[in-house]
């Protein structure tokens, strides 16, 4: 196809070793190439890639952003744990501390009731103490009056009782 | 039905006493009133009445006397002297009885008065006294 003459007058490339029909035939495939690939295959390829870089750069900004973000979430954690800690350690003082007056005040009223119902046990005593004396003179009396009675129906002779019932008259007068 | 008091009863029966009636006549009368108004379980009632109302107008007292052993004549006529002047009657009736519970000593019972001078009745003022 290519020209052989054409070919044969190119004494400057074909020096070279280089077919010139091939060559230009080559570089007019090579620019249709260019072309084609220029305009159909390079933007969409630019494209996909510019996507693709667009795509990578904001993975890794979320990536930064996601880490700033953990960064922040654990300090903040730290800092949520710090104060839990310290308001465990206010309650748990706090608590301590109503403990020792409840314990206290408990004290203080067991105490209160405990002298009370000692109180109220030796008053409970006293009156049964003042009872029981009571009783046991009665009771005294009571034997001492029975033992007079049997002793005196025995030795009572009539000149006595005769002697004790003038006497009576004499008083009753 | 004769409605009569034992009050009446008993002052018309000292004005018979009084008057010398003999005292079965006067039982007899009184006996009647009480069987027609049907209160003869009121006769005890009226002897003591009867009682009352003689000592009550100083004539006769009728008198219970408890000891233990039996009077001499001359405790009698004590009592008698000290029954007068106590209750002011111009005679007495002396009813003993003898009763070894009160152990010793003397009561006298009239018809508005009484005295008890009893060792029992001693002992037993001791024992309430405790």
């Amino acid at each position: 196809m290519l020209n052989p003459q054409f070919a044969a007058s190119s004494g400057g490339i074909s020096s070279l070793g280089v077919n010139g029909q091939s060559f230009l035939f080559n570089l007019i495939t090579f620019a249709i190439v260019l072309l084609i690939l220029r305009r159909w295959v390079f933007p969409k390829l630019v494209k996909t890639l510019e996507d693709r870089r667009k795509t990578l750069e904001e993975s890794l900004v979320q990536a930064r952003q996601t880490e700033e973000a953990l960064a922040n979430a654990e300090v903040k954690a730290e800092e949520l744990l710090t104060k839990a800690r310290t308001q465990a350690d206010a309650a748990l003082a706090e608590a301590r501390k109503q403990a020792e007056v409840i314990i206290a005040k408990g004290e203080t009223e067991a105490g209160e009731r405990a002298r009370r119902i000692i109180a109220e046990a030796e008053a409970r005593l006293d009156i049964e103490r003042q009872r029981l004396h009571q009783q046991l003179r009665r009771e005294l009396a009571a034997l001492v009056v029975t033992a007079t009675e049997k002793v005196l129906r025995k030795k009572l002779d009539e000149k006595t009782d005769r002697e004790l019932i003038e006497k009576s008259l004499k008083e009753l007068a | 039905m004769i409605r009569t008091s034992r009050r009446q009863l008993a002052r018309y029966g000292a004005d018979q006493l009084l008057a010398g009636i003999p005292a079965n006549t006067i039982a007899r009368h009184l006996g009647a009133v009480l069987v027609e108004s049907k209160k003869t379980n009121q006769a005890e009632l009226l002897l003591s009445d009867i009682a009352w109302e003689l000592e009550r107008r100083g004539k006769v007292s009728n008198v219970d006397i408890t000891t233990a052993t039996p009077l001499t004549d001359q405790l009698r006529r004590e009592l008698s002297a000290f029954i007068k002047k106590s209750v002011s009657v111009e005679g007495t009736a002396l009813h003993e009885l003898i009763d070894k519970e009160v152990i010793g000593g003397i009561r006298i019972d009239t018809a508005s008065r009484s005295w008890d001078k009893t060792i029992a009745r001693e002992l037993t003022e001791i024992r309430e006294a405790f």
